[in-house]
């Protein structure tokens, strides 16, 4: 293969969604849904804030979406090409789109929306387009990426949840984080904004100039927003909202629903995601500045007793820095050794005995507190099991329940903590959502989700390099094995288990799990039984 | 002078009166809140996932947090003396658009709360004190006694559970079935259909206090010597209790419930959460957990001009139910 091409087309791929379900849709409706907690704005160009992931993709499109294998469908763009060094992509931008203010969308607006917004002002599009040096628009509808380096992860990281089309119109000249558009979005998705009742609720209408045929099939699409989660599973089972994903109805309650005539659970729409609970380990402080001591701790750890007992058996037990989810892509690679299947409490207690970590006249090794995430009941209680679990080595913790902003501020800002429990989204790539961890360059102090361990390992710095640039698959794979042996020998963050949000719907409801994407999806497929 | 405009003077004397202390619960407030770790930033930049140092401080600079606190105290001042109460950075909204939005919930479940348990409580108030120790008596301690001492919340589920998944008569949660896009009386009617529940769940622990407030107080005035001397003129017991003893024996429930008014915003932040009810208290604890200064003084600065003000109402009340307390 002389130039490599990646083509995709569009006609073929929606003539088969057209076909695959045809006749069964039914036309109208309201889709009411769950949002918790409300979104601060919908300004999904500048936070990339769970809440806001959840309606915002019904206005704002991307470039390409990803369907439930993982496989890249056209959105926005037609088709694309990689060119053979990997240093140039080449978009072809549909043509006759329109934003829902009339105005017609063209390859300028996608230029504008990477390098003055996304490179800019985005949490992540900062990282997703290190490489994109310019976009270049010799038509309305060719938009041509110019990289430094190939980027091969950019392709994962172009969804309208991930990297929204921003209209260039309504933003060119202006300060996009004071935009009226966080309040008031205008975008290209197949429900246009209509009302933001704060408390309540906020009103989508459909796009009659939808670009797709035939879609969307809903009249109106309402997010709801019920602060308790008792009052929203009562909601979910008097039929007034038909759909709560991300954990809006709690696990303890979704069994129950389960079990129920007329509701479904479901874990798809997380792969794009892939939530990974985890503790990070300060490996400034004493002793868990010791390799030994945090992999004393994985190896005591029954990560299934957690699953099982705290979040009702979904989830699936790390073993790895890696989501095996990464095994469709090849980098995953399972270190038995670090995260072993079931707890070996021997072995811990040998590792801090070897590391001269020794019990003091009480028995105890080590006194330290663990924080928890302040996100729920669940954390606390997987805190509880913590504390039980580490007694037998002699670790003797206390644990720390603070509130958001206080929590963050001493674990990124003030670095004043010996363990936190948290959990960090691992995203389509590691590039996008495990480097972060790791990279000497992410000990950023101030800034969240980064690496709070100021972990720096110049050996594997190398490696996560060279894996960033790295267009070959096998030399890709290759790099990330070497990142994992590593990582499990050191060990400054600790896998708890890979987590399995939950959907829970009402059966009359269809349509929803169209995109790899789930309820971060655009729902333009959803349509309801009558 | 008249009796009236003695009575305007007084109003506007304790309106001017008032000024001082409400500004006194603004500064004061403004410096409890900073006792508070991490600010609006922290948590806006937390929730968008990561976002770089530089970023964090053009927002803090926007949002004018980088000043020093005494800079900051007077340009809130400043702007509150001009009516202005400034803007909310998390909601991207001014803050007396928001606050106003959300005070109409408040004040509809507030207003029917207070209506149904004063209400309800001077009536089962009287019945247990006119019945003293017989079995109506007791029946209505007893309940009271039970619906003060159960948790607000588990009353909301407990309602929600039997009157909406199964039986079916009210909604679950929200204010109004805004898919339906009702207006006019339809729009009333919804809204009344969705206030049942909440109300008579936070009613339900007001009410128990103003009944035994209500019984204790007229088993007190029973004993003075007015209704002695009314008796010995020959006065029937009906009209002994409903024109003598009530009038004299509302006076602490009225008290009551001034004093509870501004513990009814706060109080309700649990009623509000079970049942999705978009009220201020939801707000303010939703401004606290994201560190929403403005937002959060706003509310503050609301609540108390209300205190003040129902106690002002209070006041003219009780001079209305016994003239001997003059305004003055």
């Amino acid at each position: 293969m002389k130039i490599k091409t990646l083509l995709v087309n569009m006609t073929c791929a929606l003539g088969l969604a057209l076909a695959g379900s045809a006749s069964a849709q039914e036309e109208g409706g309201n889709f009411v849904y769950l949002v918790q907690p409300e979104p601060p704005s919908l300004a999904s160009f500048l936070s990339t804030s769970g809440p806001i992931g959840l309606v915002a993709p019904k206005i704002y499109e991307g470039l390409l979406d990803y369907d439930n294998d993982l496989n890249i469908v056209p959105a926005l763009a037609e088709s694309y090409e990689v060119s053979e060094d990997g240093k140039t992509v080449t978009f072809k931008i549909r043509e006759g789109v329109t934003w829902h203010d009339g105005e017609p969308f063209t390859s300028e607006d996608v230029a504008f929306s990477i390098m003055e917004i996304l490179k800019k002002v985005h949490p992540r599009g900062p990282a997703s387009f290190a490489e994109v040096t310019s976009v270049d628009t010799p038509d309305d509808t060719t938009a041509i990426f110019n990289l430094e380096n190939p980027a091969p992860y950019m392709l994962r990281a172009l969804s309208g949840y991930e990297s929204p089309m921003v209209p260039k119109h309504l933003l060119e000249g202006t300060d996009p984080r004071n935009s009226d558009l966080a309040t008031n979005p205008v975008g290209t998705g197949p429900y246009v904004f209509e009302e933001w009742k704060k408390g309540q609720y906020i009103l989508l209408t459909k796009n009659e100039n939808y670009w797709k045929e035939g879609l969307p099939y809903l009249d109106r699409v309402v997010a709801r927003f019920v602060p308790d989660a008792s009052t929203r599973t009562a909601a979910m089972e008097n039929g007034e909202v038909m759909y709560g994903a991300y954990g809006a109805i709690p696990n303890i309650d979704a069994v129950r629903l389960r079990e129920m005539d007329g509701f479904s659970v479901s874990t798809d729409g997380y792969a794009m995601i892939n939530p990974m609970a985890l503790v990070e380990f300060n490996s400034t402080r004493e002793p868990f500045d010791k390799p030994e001591v945090r992999k004393a701790i994985s190896l005591a750890i029954d990560r299934n007793f957690l699953i099982d007992n705290i979040w009702f058996g979904y989830g699936k037990a790390a073993t790895s820095a890696l989501s095996s989810n990464f095994s469709a892509t090849g980098l995953y690679k399972a270190e038995p050794e670090a995260y072993p299947e079931s707890p070996d409490v021997d072995a811990a207690i040998a590792l801090l005995d070897e590391a001269g970590v020794t019990p003091g006249d009480d028995g105890v090794r080590i006194k330290a507190t663990l924080d928890l995430i302040p996100y729920g009941e669940d954390w606390r209680r997987a805190g509880e099991y913590m504390k039980q679990a580490l007694m037998p080595l002699g670790i003797e913790i206390e644990l720390r329940y603070e509130d958001v902003p206080t929590w963050l501020k001493r674990v990124y800002q003030d670095y004043d903590f010996d363990m936190t429990m948290n959990y960090f989204y691992q995203l389509p790539d590691p590039v996008l959502g495990v480097h972060r961890h790791y990279a000497t360059s992410q000990i950023r102090q101030g800034t969240h989700f980064v690496n709070s361990s100021q972990y720096s390992n110049p050996e594997l710095d190398e490696l996560l390099a060279a894996a960033t640039t790295e267009a070959d698959a096998d030399k890709r794979a290759e790099i990330y094995g070497q990142v994992q042996d590593i990582l499990a020998e050191d060990m400054p963050v600790m896998n708890l288990f890979e987590m399995e949000f939950l959907n829970v719907f009402n059966d009359k409801l269809h349509g929803h799990d169209a995109s790899a994407l789930g309820a971060y999806g655009s729902f333009d497929q959803v349509w309801i039984e009558k | 002078m008249s009796q009236s405009s003695k009575r305007i003077r007084y109003v506007l004397k304790r309106l001017l009166q008032a000024i001082p202390i409400i500004l006194a619960i603004v500064v004061l407030n403004f410096f409890l809140l900073q006792l508070a770790e991490g600010d609006a930033v922290d948590v806006l930049a937390g929730e968008a996932g990561s976002a770089t140092p530089e970023y964090m401080a053009e927002l803090r600079a926007k949002f004018g947090l980088d000043q020093p606190l005494i800079v900051q105290l007077g340009v809130y001042l400043k702007n509150v003396v001009m009516l202005d109460l400034g803007y909310s950075f998390r909601h991207e909204m001014p803050v007396s658009q928001l606050v106003f939005d959300r005070f109409i919930p408040t004040l509809i479940l507030m207003s029917s709360t207070i209506v149904i348990a004063v209400g309800f409580g001077i009536i089962l108030g009287l019945i247990a004190a006119t019945g003293l120790n017989t079995w109506r008596d007791t029946a209505i301690s007893v309940f009271a006694l039970i619906t003060y001492a159960t948790p607000l919340f588990w009353v909301g589920l407990m309602l929600i559970v039997v009157f909406s998944l199964n039986l079916g008569w009210f909604p679950t949660s929200g204010m109004e079935n805004f898919a339906m896009f009702y207006s006019g009386w339809d729009r009333v009617v919804d809204i009344a259909h969705h206030l049942v529940l909440p109300t008579i769940t936070l009613s339900l622990f007001y009410l128990a206090l103003y009944t035994r407030l209500m019984r204790a107080s007229v088993l007190e005035q029973q004993g003075e010597d007015y209704v002695t001397t009314a008796r010995a003129k020959g006065l029937t017991e009906r009209r002994i209790v409903f024109v003598h003893v009530l009038r004299n024996a509302l006076l602490p429930v009225v008290t009551m419930a001034g004093v509870q008014v501004g513990a009814l915003i706060g109080g309700s932040v649990i009623v509000e959460s079970v049942f999705a009810w978009p009220g201020l208290g939801m707000l303010a604890f939703e401004a606290l957990f994201s560190r929403d200064l403005n937002l959060l003084l706003g509310i503050f600065l609301l609540s108390a001009s209300l205190v003040v003000a129902v106690n002002l109402v209070v006041d003219i009340i009780y001079s209305l139910l016994d003239p001997r307390i003059e305004v003055s």
